[in-house]
């Protein structure tokens, strides 16, 4: 109770620093809405030579991409403003101040605080999902979006778990900006079903740094053809990683000496 | 005239250099993080097994594509408008205006420095990729390859001078950059960068060849490719250059104008 009342009062400061270049605002949400554009014709030019990619249509691609922004929406908020910059807590020595508070410390650098500039991105993203389905003609039913919802929170517990396992090391190596620009960059092949990578690329995608898991399998559930072994390993795999990074944090710390003392 | 920008760049550009060889593990570092044209080949290959011959295009061609125009990409890539952007705002344009070259002279040249040292670790990869790899071929004679270095030479320039032009806009507004993001998302479909200009539609195309944004990416690769005649690759030079002249033109009228316009913050 306690830590939402912390959240509150975080993510209102955030809010109203925010509020306070109103054109910046506007012009953050407009420029969602444009890349969000940006992806669907980029997405479409495919469309121009074939109706179907690996048994994708157009419209199903989208709401793929829809979902790439909602993932990726949601690391720009919630995980690049925190884990991200445990690296620089670690360099500076500031990681001491958050260990010594009266509250739990993976609380505080996970969700102290939050980038507001994106918080367009996981809604329009949502938006354009629904808009797909639409211009389909067709809507997914009751058990559909209860399957998505579950794999969807699997995808993002397993986006920030991996997150956290990635920036934990930095409390031994101190340094990890290039790791961690090229682990995130990878999320880019995240932006189409994983059916279009052939061979050891796929296998990459779903099991070495698991992608598909991320935007792919969702997709799949509410478009109704999610196989079953997915369903079934999304959720084991995300506690599994929740649990294993959680307990590598907290490994690491007992390893943390600090640079200023 | 002459020998005064000899010697004011033979200075800026040692010192770019200078301070680009510190960081030539960034380039390489570009080379793992560059998946978005590997993500957008690695579809067109799925689309190319699903269509076939009819699409025109084959795996090779794909490949070879892809992997010059990320390197084009890297090499005519600036930051000029960042540069601009962060002199007017913290006020050090200040310092540089009391310099006695001109401040452009010192953005031009540390992006050139930074571009010959990422060319020393850029063209060594290509090299030896094209000789290892038989699905990237570029079946094009020396006097090709000459024209596609001097038009990514010339597309480099256009970009900072597109770029300055647009920077002069932080004078007035703190959108610079975000005016700016727009334009080269829209560039990145009418350059190339996205998909080979040759799969747009037929309109498209006829649009981008007249845009400066082809010369950036589609217009040097093409060139490698074989796929122009000498007279599409001089239309290409000559649409280039009109652009340059276009964009230094607005940028040096702008700068004078918002020059006056200038107060000069923390100073």
């Amino acid at each position: 109770m306690r830590y939402f009342k912390l959240l509150a009062i975080f993510y209102k400061n955030s809010l109203i620093t925010e509020l306070e270049y109103r054109v910046q605002f506007w012009s953050n949400i407009g420029l969602s809405l444009f890349w969000l554009a940006w992806a669907s014709v980029g997405s479409g030019v495919f469309f121009f030579h074939t109706d179907q990619i690996a048994g994708w249509s157009y419209h199903e691609v989208l709401v793929v991409v829809g979902l790439f922004f909602t993932v990726n929406g949601f690391r720009q908020m919630l995980i690049q403003p925190n884990l991200t910059r445990l690296s620089q807590y670690v360099q500076m020595g500031t990681l001491d101040y958050i260990l010594v508070r009266p509250v739990n410390s993976l609380f505080l650098v996970s969700l102290r605080n939050i980038g507001v500039h994106n918080w367009g991105d996981p809604l329009l993203g949502m938006g354009l999902v629904c808009y797909a389905f639409l211009d389909m003609g067709r809507a997914p039913g009751g058990p559909e979006i209860a399957l998505f919802m579950l794999l969807l929170i699997a995808a993002l517990l397993i986006l920030y778990s991996l997150n956290l396992l990635l920036q934990t090391t930095t409390i031994w190596l101190v340094n990890i900006e290039r790791a961690d620009a090229v682990a995130w960059s990878l999320l880019e092949a995240g932006r189409y079903p994983v059916d279009f990578y052939k061979g050891w690329v796929r296998s990459l995608l779903t099991v070495v740094v698991p992608v598909a898991f991320l935007t792919t399998f969702p997709a799949q559930a509410l478009l109704g053809r999610l196989d079953n072994w997915a369903a079934l390993v999304a959720p084991v795999l995300a506690t599994v990683l929740f649990v294993v990074s959680i307990g590598f944090w907290q490994f690491a710390l007992r390893y943390y000496t600090s640079a200023s003392s | 005239m002459i020998r005064r920008y000899y010697r004011i760049y033979n200075t800026l550009l040692r010192v770019a250099i200078g301070e680009a060889l510190q960081y030539r593990a960034q380039a390489l570092f570009w080379l793992l993080s560059a998946v978005f044209p590997l993500v957008m080949m690695v579809v067109w290959l799925a689309v190319e097994a699903e269509v076939g011959p009819a699409l025109g295009w084959s795996a090779t061609d794909f490949i070879s594509y892809y992997v010059a125009a990320a390197m084009a990409q890297r090499l005519t890539g600036a930051s000029a408008l960042w540069n601009w952007q962060a002199e007017i705002r913290d006020g050090t344009l200040s310092l540089q205006l009391l310099r006695p070259a001109d401040p452009v002279h010192h953005i031009v040249a540390a992006q050139l420095g930074w571009k010959l040292v990422d060319l020393t670790v850029v063209l060594p990869l290509i090299v030896i990729a094209t000789w290892l790899s038989p699905a990237i071929s570029y079946p094009v004679g020396p006097e090709l390859f000459a024209a596609a270095a001097g038009s990514m030479l010339l597309g480099l320039v256009l970009n900072m001078m597109m770029q300055s032009a647009f920077a002069m806009i932080a004078f007035w507004t703190t959108q610079s950059s975000n005016v700016f993001g727009l334009v080269s998302g829209i560039g990145q479909f009418l350059s190339g960068y996205i998909a080979p200009l040759a799969l747009f539609p037929e309109q498209f195309r006829q649009v981008a060849n007249l845009l400066p944004f082809r010369s950036l990416v589609s217009l040097p690769v093409e060139m490698l490719m074989g796929k122009l005649s000498w007279a599409e690759i001089g239309f290409g030079y000559a649409v280039t250059l009109i652009w340059l002249a276009i964009f230094t033109l607005i940028y040096r009228l702008a700068w004078r104008a918002g020059l006056r316009q200038y107060e000069a913050v923390g100073a």
